[in-house]
């Protein structure tokens, strides 16, 4: 009995108490957890999705390069919430304990909590990564703002509109364009 | 890393609930108070904008001043709670739908999952029950029976400063896009409830800058960007320089024109911010291949109205212009461009605030005879309307191909879907010049997200909360530019050609955003024309 049928066996039991765990960072836990359609429920839905695609990954050990799609699913979202940056990444790294608990659990497989150490190298490659997706989102979101309060400037300010010259009172107004 | 008990992450990165994530509420919604910080609210009005209004006939926003919403003293007047009832008690008096709408809600919660804000915060406050609920427990407390025997174990609360803030807070985390309203068994128009609060909240001087500037620049020089008429003529003039080195048709405009059959108004973006520019420059090109009768107007230089996101006078009043000014003109009717929450104005609110416009005549199609009985009342008819049934009579010609570096999907703009039952129309215009698919059934339609910054919520402090809230709407674009390919968001809306183009920016790069004229006028074809492959359409660089 290996670490990989453990996982197999249990995937269903572990993602599901993972995706618990994340969700219940939001205040509206109840809902999130219950709609299933993704798009009724894009919080929930893109969660779980991207946490049983990152499970897989983390089980089989997986080139780490793989983690981004999923990590990027889950942590575009948690960027814009409010959350800290440790709030926001902080629930991957249950999954570690969740894995032993369910491993503990279980008569049959007891042991394999002694050889997880792959696996939770794996946690936290995933966890270090999320950092990085987090900051490259917030990056992009500052890109977001920059670009919206350029637009539309340049056409006021290259026209040959003489009310261009007059100071001030025009410029805040036209940023983001009605 | 170490591995780590639950409760010990839980507890060591989620010190305590927080507002709008964070852990499961431990008090009563009526006891978490609301706590202001940088990029959770929009910057209040400037204080010379509001006395700028406040001075001007019809309007009224007292108490201008320098404050700040992150400070405990909001500066308001010493009778604040007093101003506050009695302009709740005026308005339940004077709208019966106000005072229906504090009565028969029966706390269903049908409405409470189907807000993009609550979707894409969690937060429980913006469960659109729970907002109603901020103004509702204040009517019960003082102007219905069992609240003030029960008080608080009947849904009651006394007014506070605490329960101001949590107005400003909410009301500002509302589009009044009304996708709740869609699923109210009672009908209730929760949007209107936000209407009010905000209402309320600008008899104590509590607005945000972001709204009122544009209101004060409407009021003032007719449009949003405050921009005067010859600026507004020039850039229209570059426009249709733009048209001809493209095109080599040289669209016939005029403005001010008396005696025109049509006036036409459009939101004033489209004439000076992309991507509307491309918009506006599709209405030329679309006009000029009919040969249609009508004029720009440099005084009703806006449609947009950001007076409704204010209060019922100055919605009124920027409403009025435009009806002034086809009036001065002598037009039959007006044609409506682009435009979202103009048309909620109009097909809502103008009969009863400045109707009937009985100056005008019932619309009739100069090209094809057809009556549009819809807009009789109005007076004004939509571009899609127009542009389908100009369709529908094989009046247009196009070459579908010239959109073939296009592959569309299109976005119902909350206020033609659902304010004016706008659903059909663009799909028609599409399916004649773009291939397009739509988004997923429960996004679209009746049903569309909002693009989560109406309202005049579409300023930059506030990107995180627009990119939460817009998430709904991202999702379902995400869906389909990964399915099939889509590149391209089309609606008919201009602030949702500005928003949306910062929402795709941030959750699906690559996926564009355009007027469905635009994408008209890229497939016209007309007599005349001297154009090369323009392999962007429209968007094409000329040099």
């Amino acid at each position: 009995m290996d670490v990989a049928e453990g996982f197999r066996c249990h995937r269903e039991k572990i993602v599901d108490r993972w995706v618990e765990y994340v969700l219940s960072t939001y205040t509206s836990s109840g809902f999130f957890l219950k709609e299933r359609d993704k798009f009724a429920n894009p919080v929930g839905g893109n969660l779980r999705e991207g946490l049983q695609k990152l499970f897989l990954l983390l089980s089989k050990g997986a080139d780490p390069k793989e983690f981004t799609a999923p990590l990027e699913q889950i942590i575009s979202i948690r960027s814009v919430q409010e959350f800290t940056p440790a709030q926001a990444v902080a629930p991957l790294n249950a999954v570690k304990h969740i894995v032993r608990e369910v491993f503990e659990a279980d008569k049959e497989r007891k042991q394999l909590v002694d050889v997880l150490y792959d696996f939770e190298f794996n946690v936290d490659l995933a966890v270090l990564a999320a950092f990085d997706i987090y900051m490259k989102y917030r990056e992009r979101l500052y890109q977001v703002r920059i670009n919206e309060i350029r637009s539309g400037n340049h056409v006021l300010t290259d026209s040959k509109c003489p009310s261009n010259r007059l100071a001030g009172d025009n410029k805040g107004v036209i940023k983001g364009a009605l | 890393m170490s591995v780590t008990k639950l409760e010990q992450l839980s507890k060591s990165v989620v010190q305590g609930p927080s507002l709008a994530t964070g852990a499961i509420p431990t008090r009563d919604w009526m006891d978490i108070p609301v706590k202001f910080k940088a990029g959770n609210y929009a910057y209040v009005a400037k204080k010379d904008k509001v006395e700028y209004l406040n001075s001007q006939s019809g309007l009224s926003f007292p108490n201008a001043r320098e404050w700040s919403p992150e400070e405990d003293d909001w500066k308001l007047p010493e009778d604040w709670k007093e101003i506050i009832l009695t302009g709740l008690k005026e308005r339940l008096d004077k709208f019966r739908s106000l005072k229906i709408f504090m009565d028969c809600c029966v706390r269903c919660g049908a409405c409470a999952d189907k807000c993009h804000f609550f979707l894409g915060t969690g937060d429980p406050k913006n469960m659109p029950v729970l907002r109603a609920e901020l103004l509702r427990s204040i009517y019960r407390n003082d102007f219905t029976l069992a609240g003030k025997l029960f008080g608080k174990m009947a849904g009651a609360r006394e007014m506070t400063v605490g329960v101001l803030k949590e107005w400003f807070m909410y009301s500002y985390q509302c589009t009044e896009c009304r996708r709740c309203s869609v699923f109210c068994p009672y009908g209730i128009d929760t949007a209107e409830v936000t209407m009010m609060i905000r209402e309320l909240l600008h008899l104590v001087g509590i607005g945000i800058n972001w709204i009122l500037e544009p209101v004060s620049n409407s009021n003032r020089t007719g449009n949003h960007m405050g921009l005067q008429p010859h600026t507004f003529k020039d850039n229209v003039e570059f426009l249709v320089e733009d048209v001809e080195s493209l095109t080599g048709v040289k669209p016939n405009i005029s403005f001010n024109r008396k005696g025109a059959e049509i006036l036409f108004i459009t939101p004033s973006a489209d004439v000076f911010a992309e991507p509307g520019l491309y918009t506006a420059m599709g209405y030329l090109l679309l006009f000029e291949a009919i040969g249609l009768d009508y004029t720009w107007s440099t005084y009703a230089s806006e449609g947009g109205n950001f007076g409704l996101f204010t209060n019922n006078e100055a919605m009124k009043k920027l409403n009025a212009k435009m009806y002034a000014e086809a009036e001065r003109l002598g037009v039959k009717y007006i044609l409506g461009g682009e435009c979202g929450h103009m048309w909620r104005v109009v097909h809502q609110y103008m009969e009863t605030m400045n109707g009937p416009a009985d100056f005008l005549e019932k619309p009739v199609s100069p090209i094809t005879g057809t009556v549009f009985e819809n807009a009789a009342s109005s007076k004004m008819v939509h571009l899609s309307e127009f542009t389908a049934d100009l369709i529908k009579h094989g009046k247009l010609k196009f070459d579908k191909s010239r959109n073939s570096h296009i592959k569309a999907t299109f976005h119902d703009s909350c206020n033609p879907a659902r304010a004016m039952g706008l659903i059909d129309e663009p799909r028609y215009i599409l399916d004649h010049v773009v291939d397009w698919v739509e988004m997923p059934e429960n996004t679209i339609r009746e049903q569309t997200f909002c693009c989560g910054s109406g309202t005049g919520l579409n300023t930059d402090e506030i990107m995180e909360l627009r990119m939460r809230s817009g998430l709904p709407r991202a999702n379902a674009v995400k869906y389909v530019q990964e399915k099939h390919g889509v590149n391209m968001l089309s609606c008919v809306c201009a602030i949702d050609r500005a928003t949306l183009t910062s929402l795709n920016d941030y959750w699906t790069p690559g996926v564009g955003v355009c007027g469905v004229t635009e994408l008209v006028a890229n497939a016209i074809v007309q007599e005349g024309e001297t154009r090369g492959e323009l392999e962007e359409g429209l968007r094409t660089m000329v040099f």
